[in-house]
Order: structure tokens, then C-alpha cells, then sequence
């Protein structure tokens, strides 16, 4: 078994098959890198898991880029913020903020939310009037009326609020929005709507629409909008950090959007390390214990031999996902206990392999003069045992890589997966649970999976590619 | 005489798997405090029907209240409640070994049963059904397209094969699943996505058997992609090392079809080792049929798993995962004779 490094390398690198599961590697690596770079650790619990975060964001709608393929532009999701409030200190003092923005799609809104962060008020809190001026010319007015709520019996002024959860409206949902939209058609197109049928339909398409001959509300009133917000305040000093108005989109960045509004890319993006992770190290402790042991087995023999024999062949008797499923549901579901399960249960059928090419090594002479001049068995296993396997322990520890990802994902789409780490199982677990399959989106349930796939591919290319040249007879059959 | 030691040794060898794992199941299960958890819901069941038909006969609610009381006391005694958990491993194990863990909590027979044993019962048959008829067809083709594609290795046909089984050991089988379903069911609307049967089911027999065929076509096509690509990848390199070998050679230069040798010099000692590999790749399909079901709301024992841990129905997964284990064992011991009855080295 004489091996040589350099041939290797060269013999590894001569096929396209190796090339392709290297640059994989190195494109996966890059991106896991530069998400661990710029991800906080807890980003599952704060973040993925809060729908406080992603409020803002429109629900299960597909990635932007799918506009290309159609003629009718779907709205663009629009965040708009001011922080620059003029101030009328004329009459009522009142601080003020207009936001201009073009509407130009061919399709309303999903939704429009307005919030409002760090308000400081002394004495009763500000009223907040918002309207809408409209490309034609007419404005709804008073769209909302906000009553900030007052501060407890016992705080003193000045009353900070809003700073870290800013006030938030979702306007699809407020009666107060109904009513002004029922009032603003019954005075500018002498429609008689009630506030409840307004809110049966959603307010966006009166709010962005105009109506057609027969009265019906089905094409965008395209042009520049005009957001009007007036704080009217009771105290000199209030003041008003920032306001933000969300338009809703109906499609969303560069993956799409699940049913709670999570923006896909940053959750995928998020499984690349965790993946990564899961994968290698599981594959590494697996290799180190299957060979440890293996080596042992094969070299000591005897009782040693008998007991590792023994209990691999009963590990390797076992159903992996039946046991997989049994332990991770008793012992908790948590990242450290999927890969302790998966490097126990993994271990055994590497140590077979390597006790049977140990006992074949163990005869060699050189072995034996090193059991003449003395060695102890700890150094020979290490120096002179070790290394013969070793090429065949590194090809495994690359092939198993692929099934402990996938084993993870299996776990994760079974509902097993630890819940403070997303990785791309859970993504495509939740997606299914929801019925996205028969709801058609598509955005939700292909990116995962294919994520998946291109991993386990490219360590199975790797595996591929080294193993003529670990098992020298293959080369004569490529 | 060699023969039936060999395969006796095997099967004890297996049994002794089986029983390894009950003892280190209900050991789990009793250090993590889920059997006590287990046994006491039993009892509280129990007790609970006692009393709704005892109070029908006992008017005096003291009397009613003491009776309860005894029963209790006597079924805690049976059921070892009174004693620490190690006391009761052995009758733990045999409650386990015939599915006596009481009822599912939500999943329930097609007559209503929800009793642990008889669910299993019921849907044991389907998921064999789905197992066998996948691994049956993608073991033909195996053979078939790895014997073709061995004869010519480097070949275009062989280098699509080799690729094919890359991806079918990188693609995850549920979302195969999941794909086929997109395509099959949602967009080309030809192929039920759910289910064995339609609802209601066709009463008449031939059309019974016409409706299962059409639900079982998804799932199965998605299990045999999982499958065929190892089974293809092991019989072509089992295949193209026996090729190599010089008995072979010697073979060709008697002059001998090569058709003939092919079945008799290659396959015949090639199939030991590809059966080997299979013997290896038992575990994946059976978790490949666990989420194919789980996919497809084929209503067989991976879906009750699935079941099982969406309800935390704790009863439920201990019996499924010993029952898997049996599958998996007995599929072994299968396998294992065919493996003596292709080797005659085993035998002499």
C-alpha cells in the first residue's frame, strides 16, 4: 500500500469530478464564513423564531426577480422612512412629516403599515393625524387618527416610548382606516361602501385605485403619493424621532417571503455554516471513534477485538432513523444531542472496515520488526498502522459528511430539528406543514432542497474523486 | 450441517440485536422517567372507566370514592408503580415486545380502534407493501442497467449512471417527494399527491386494486429514484471488478459466449458482494420509506411516526421504533440466507 502525496494530489486533481466538489467546498466555506462574520450566534431565537421582526414584511410572496417573466408588474415591497419632521408653531404647535413616494405597478399592495419610533412627550401625549394625497389630486383624509396611549398614574415627564418596538399600525386591520376610506368614497366618487365591507376587501385597493366605469375598483391610480403625518402636540418640547411607512410588495427580495413574512434568502443563507457544521463535525468524531476503535479491534485482538466486534455488530443491526427519531424525541431536540445520536449510532460500520485492513497491514514485516526492537503496541498503531488506513478513513470521513446532513435534515423535516437553530430542513419543514406545496409556493420548498442536494453533492464529488486514488484498481476503470 | 450453523449463528446473533435494543430502549425510557410517566397515564385510564361504570351500580359516593381507591392501590401494585423503575424492566420489556403501551392519542384504526397494538397491526402491511415493491423494482433495475453499463465502463451511458447515483445518494428522498408532488400533482394535475385510495374508495375489486396502483405510483417512483442509484453504482463496480479478474479471462479465451459469461463467471460471483452492499443499504431505505410516507399521507407506520411526534405521543414511538427494529432484523435474516444460498463458500 505504498503512497505517495504528490501522485495523489495530481491523481485526485486530473478529474473534473474533484475540480467541481473542491470549488463547491470553497464556495460553501465562503459563504459560511462570511455569515458567521455577520450573524449573531442566537439569530435563530431573536430574530428567525420572533414574528415581531419580521411584521413588516409581506407574506408568502415570491422572490422579486420573478417579475422579469410577466408583463404586469406586481408591487416592489417599499420601506419609507422620515427622520427629518418640519415643526408649526403657528396655532396648535404640531410637528410634521410628508413622505413622497412613486406607486407606478400594475397591482395594489399586500398590505401598508405605518409605525412610529421614539416619541418623547411632558404632558398629554400627542394626537397623530395621517392622510394620503393621491396622483389625481384628492387625499384621504384623516387615513388614520392615532390616540397614543397614556402613560401610568405614577411616571414623570419627560415620557419616552416607542424606542426599542416601535408603535406599530397594520392599516389592512384597523377600523379606523375602514371608516376613512368609506368616508373618503362616499365624498369624493359618491360611493356608498360601509366600514365593515371596506374591511372584508382590504382598504389598499380604494387607497391605490380608481374606479373604473362600473364602479369597480381594479386598476392602480399609478404616480407619486404624498404621505402626510401631523403630530399635534400639547407641550413645546415633545418630539418625534422617526416615522416609517411600509408598502407592502408582492414580491420580496431575492427569495421570497414564507407565510410570516421570514425573507428566505437571510434564513438560507443563515443554513450554509450550520450545515457545515453539523456535517463535518459530525463526520470527524464519527471517523476518529470508527477508526480509533477499528484499529484497536484489529491490531490488539483478544478480548479487545471480541467486545468492539461485538457491540458494532449490534450498532450496526440497527434502523439509524428509528433510533434516531426514538432518542432525539426522549433526550430533547437540540443540535448536541442530533450529532451525539448520529456518532454513536455512525461509528460502527467504518470500525468493521478498518479492523479487517488492519489485520491485513498487521502482517507486514516491518511490523513485525518493530514488535522485535521493542515498540509498545500504542506507538505502532500510531505510526505505523494508522497511516496505511488513513487514506481510506479520510475518503469515508468525506462520504459520511453528506449522510449526517442529510440524516439532520431528515430529523428537521420530521419536526426533530433544534428550534433555535434554522437550518434548511426546518425552513422546508414549515413550508410543507403549511401546505405551501399545494398552495403553490414554490419559493418556499425548491431553494432549501436544492441547498441540500448541492451540499451532499459536493462532498460526494470530493468522495468520488478520491477514491481511485485510495483503491488504485479503480483507475484502471475510469 | 455447515449451512444451518451458519444461518443459526446468524439468526441468534440477530435476536440478540433485538434484544439488546429493548433493554437499552426501556432502560432510556425508565432513566428519563418517560416509563413512570407512561404507566401512570395507564392506570389513570383505568381507574377512570372503573369508576364511570361502578358509579352506575354504587349509589354512595364514599363507598364509590373507597373502592376507586383499592383499584388504584391494586393497579399500581400490578402495573410495579410502587417499585423503582430498574424493578420493572423485565415487565416493561415484555409490555413493549407485544405492543401493550395502551392507547395513541389522536391516531386511530379504520374501524376506530385506538389500541397501540392494533394500529401497528393495521398499517404494518402498507409500509411492507411500499418497502418490498420499491426495493424489489429498483433492485431489477440495478441489475439490469449495472450489469449493461459494467460491459462498457467510460461509456456516455455509464458516465450518466455514475452521475445519476451521486445525485440519488444527495437528494434528500422527501424532497423528491415534494418535487414530484409540485410537478406531478399541482402543476400537471395527472398523479393523486395523497393517500392509497381515493375518497370513497372503489368498492368493486379490480378497481380497487387499479386506484391503490395509481397512489402508489409517486411514491414508489420517488423511492426507486432514492434506491436504484446505489444499487445501479454497486452492481456495475461488483460487476466490473469480477470482470478483471483472470478466470474470466480464461474463460473468454476458451472461446466461451459472453453472454455465458457474463451469468455464470461474473454474476454468479459478483452477486455475494452486491448483496453485501444491499445488506449495508437495508437502514436507508427503510428510513427513505419513513418519510416517502410522510410525504405522500401513505397511511402506513411512517406516517404514524410522524403522527407520533407531531402529537408527543410517547407510546406510540417506543412501539414503532421496536417494531422497526423487527422489520429491519427480519429483512437481515433474509437477505442473510440469500446471501448463504449465493455463496457456496458459506456453505462448505
Amino acid at each position: 500500500m505504498g503512497f505517495n502525496a504528490r501522485d495523489a494530489v495530481s491523481e485526485f486533481w486530473a478529474s473534473h469530478i474533484s475540480k467541481l466538489g473542491v470549488a463547491l467546498l470553497v464556495g460553501l466555506f465562503a459563504i459560511s464564513i462570511y455569515v458567521f462574520a455577520s450573524y449573531p450566534l442566537d439569530f435563530g431565537t431573536r430574530y428567525w423564531n420572533s414574528p415581531q421582526h419580521w411584521a413588516d414584511y409581506p407574506k408568502a410572496v415570491p422572490p422579486a426577480w420573478t417579475q422579469t417573466f410577466t408583463s404586469q408588474k406586481k408591487p416592489i415591497h417599499t420601506t419609507l422612512v422620515s427622520e427629518n419632521p418640519t415643526i408649526r408653531t403657528t396655532g396648535i404647535r404640531s410637528i410634521e412629516f410628508d413622505i413622497n413616494f412613486d406607486f407606478r405597478y400594475d397591482d395594489f399592495p399586500q398590505f401598508t403599515s405605518f409605525s412610529i419610533s421614539e416619541l418623547t412627550h411632558w404632558d398629554d401625549p400627542p394626537i397623530v393625524y395621517v392622510s394620503l394625497v393621491r396622483p389625481d389630486g384628492r387625499e384621504v383624509e384623516n387615513l388614520l387618527e392615532i390616540a397614543i396611549p397614556f402613560p401610568s398614574a405614577d411616571a414623570e415627564p419627560p415620557f419616552t416610548k416607542y424606542v426599542n418596538v416601535p408603535f406599530r399600525t397594520y392599516l389592512p386591520g384597523s377600523p379606523v382606516v375602514h371608516h376613512a376610506v368609506s368616508s373618503f368614497l362616499r365624498k369624493e366618487f359618491d360611493m356608498a361602501l360601509t366600514p365593515s365591507e371596506i374591511g372584508r376587501t382590504g382598504p389598499e385597493q380604494f387607497i391605490f385605485g380608481a374606479p373604473d366605469d362600473d364602479g369597480e375598483f381594479t386598476t392602480v391610480l399609478k404616480g407619486s403619493y404624498t404621505l402626510k403625518v401631523r403630530f399635534e402636540t400639547f407641550h413645546q418640547d415633545d418630539t418625534v424621532d422617526s416615522i416609517k411607512f411600509v408598502v407592502g410588495g408582492k414580491v420580496f427580495g431575492i427569495m421570497g417571503t414564507d407565510i410570516l413574512g421570514r425573507d428566505l434568502a437571510v434564513g438560507l443563507l443563515f443554513g450554509f455554516p450550520v450545515a457545515l457544521f453539523i456535517g463535518l463535525l459530525t463526520s470527524t468524531l464519527t471517523t476518529v471513534v470508527g477508526s480509533v476503535l477499528g484499529i484497536m479491534s484489529g491490531y490488539m485482538g483478544g478480548k479487545t477485538d471480541n467486545l468492539i466486534q461485538r457491540v458494532s455488530d449490534v450498532m450496526n443491526n440497527l434502523p439509524q432513523l428509528p433510533i434516531l427519531i426514538f432518542l432525539v424525541f426522549l433526550l430533547g431536540q437540540n443540535i448536541w444531542n442530533i450529532i451525539l445520536v448520529l456518532v454513536i449510532f455512525g461509528w460502527s460500520g467504518l470500525t468493521i472496515l478498518v479492523r479487517s485492513m488492519v489485520l491485513q497491514a498487521k502482517e507486514e514485516q516491518f511490523i513485525e520488526a518493530s514488535v522485535a526492537v521493542g515498540a509498545n503496541s500504542r506507538w505502532i498503531m500510531a505510526r505505523h498502522i494508522f497511516p496505511q488506513v488513513a487514506p481510506f478513513v479520510f475518503t469515508q470521513m468525506i462520504f459520511y459528511t453528506p449522510s449526517a446532513i442529510l440524516a439532520e435534515a431528515a430529523l428537521s423535516f420530521l419536526g426533530l430539528g433544534d428550534p433555535s437553530l434554522p437550518t434548511w430542513g426546518q425552513i422546508l419543514e414549515r413550508g410543507f406543514q403549511t401546505g405551501a406545496i399545494f398552495l403553490g409556493y414554490w419559493w418556499w420548498i425548491i431553494p432549501p432542497g436544492l441547498l441540500i442536494v448541492v451540499t451532499a453533492l459536493c462532498f460526494v464529488f470530493i468522495a468520488q474523486g478520491l477514491e481511485p486514488v485510495v483503491n488504485p484498481r479503480l483507475r484502471r476503470m475510469r | 450441517m455447515k449451512l444451518g450453523r451458519s444461518l443459526l449463528m446468524k439468526g441468534l446473533s440477530l435476536l440478540f440485536v433485538v434484544i439488546v435494543t429493548l433493554f437499552l430502549m426501556n432502560l432510556i425510557l425508565g432513566a428519563t422517567g418517560f416509563s413512570d410517566r407512561m404507566l401512570t397515564a395507564l392506570v389513570n385510564d383505568q381507574v377512570r372507566i372503573q369508576r364511570q361504570t361502578l358509579s352506575q351500580t354504587i349509589q354512595d359516593p364514599v363507598e364509590l370514592q373507597r373502592i376507586v381507591d383499592q383499584l388504584e392501590e391494586t393497579l399500581i401494585q400490578a402495573y410495579g408503580l410502587d417499585k423503582p423503575w430498574p424493578m420493572r424492566l423485565p415487565q416493561m420489556i415484555w409490555r413493549v415486545m407485544s405492543f401493550d403501551l395502551g392507547h395513541a392519542k389522536t391516531a386511530q384504526t379504520f374501524r376506530g380502534s385506538t389500541l397501540i397494538k392494533d394500529l401497528i397491526m393495521e398499517r404494518l402491511p402498507k409500509t411492507v407493501l411500499l418497502i418490498t415493491t420499491s426495493v424489489a423494482i429498483s433492485a431489477i433495475l440495478g441489475l439490469t442497467i449495472g450489469t449493461k453499463i459494467a460491459t462498457k465502463p467510460g461509456s456516455r451511458l455509464d458516465r450518466f449512471f455514475s452521475n445519476y447515483s451521486a445525485f440519488s445518494y444527495a437528494i434528500p428522498t422527501w424532497w423528491t417527494g415534494i418535487v414530484f408532488i409540485l410537478i406531478f400533482a399541482q402543476t400537471l394535475r395527472i398523479l393523486p399527491a395523497n393517500g392509497m385510495y381515493s375518497t370513497p374508495p372503489p368498492t368493486v375489486p379490480v378497481a380497487r386494486f387499479l386506484d391503490l396502483l395509481w397512489h402508489a405510483i409517486l411514491p414508489i417512483s420517488t423511492l426507486v429514484l432514492a434506491l436504484s442509484g446505489s444499487w445501479i453504482y454497486l452492481t456495475r463496480t461488483m460487476v466490473l471488478n469480477t470482470a478483471q479478474q483472470d478466470f474470466v479471462n480464461v474463460a473468454r479465451a476458451k472461446g466461451l459466449p459472453e453472454n455465458l459469461v457474463m451469468r455464470r463467471y461474473i454474476i454468479r460471483v459478483a452477486a455475494p458482494p452486491i448483496l453485501t452492499n444491499v445488506i449495508l443499504g437495508l437502514a436507508s431505505s427503510l428510513a427513505g420509506a419513513i418519510l416517502t410516507e410522510t410525504v405522500f399521507g401513505w397511511p402506513g407506520m411512517g406516517l404514524l411516526y410522524w403522527n407520533a411526534i407531531v402529537t408527543v405521543d410517547e407510546g406510540l414511538i417506543i412501539a414503532l421504533t421496536f417494531i422497526y427494529t423487527v422489520i429491519y432484523v427480519v429483512a437481515r435474516m433474509i437477505l442473510e440466507i440469500l446471501y448463504v444460498i449465493l455463496d457456496p463458500r458459506v456453505r462448505y
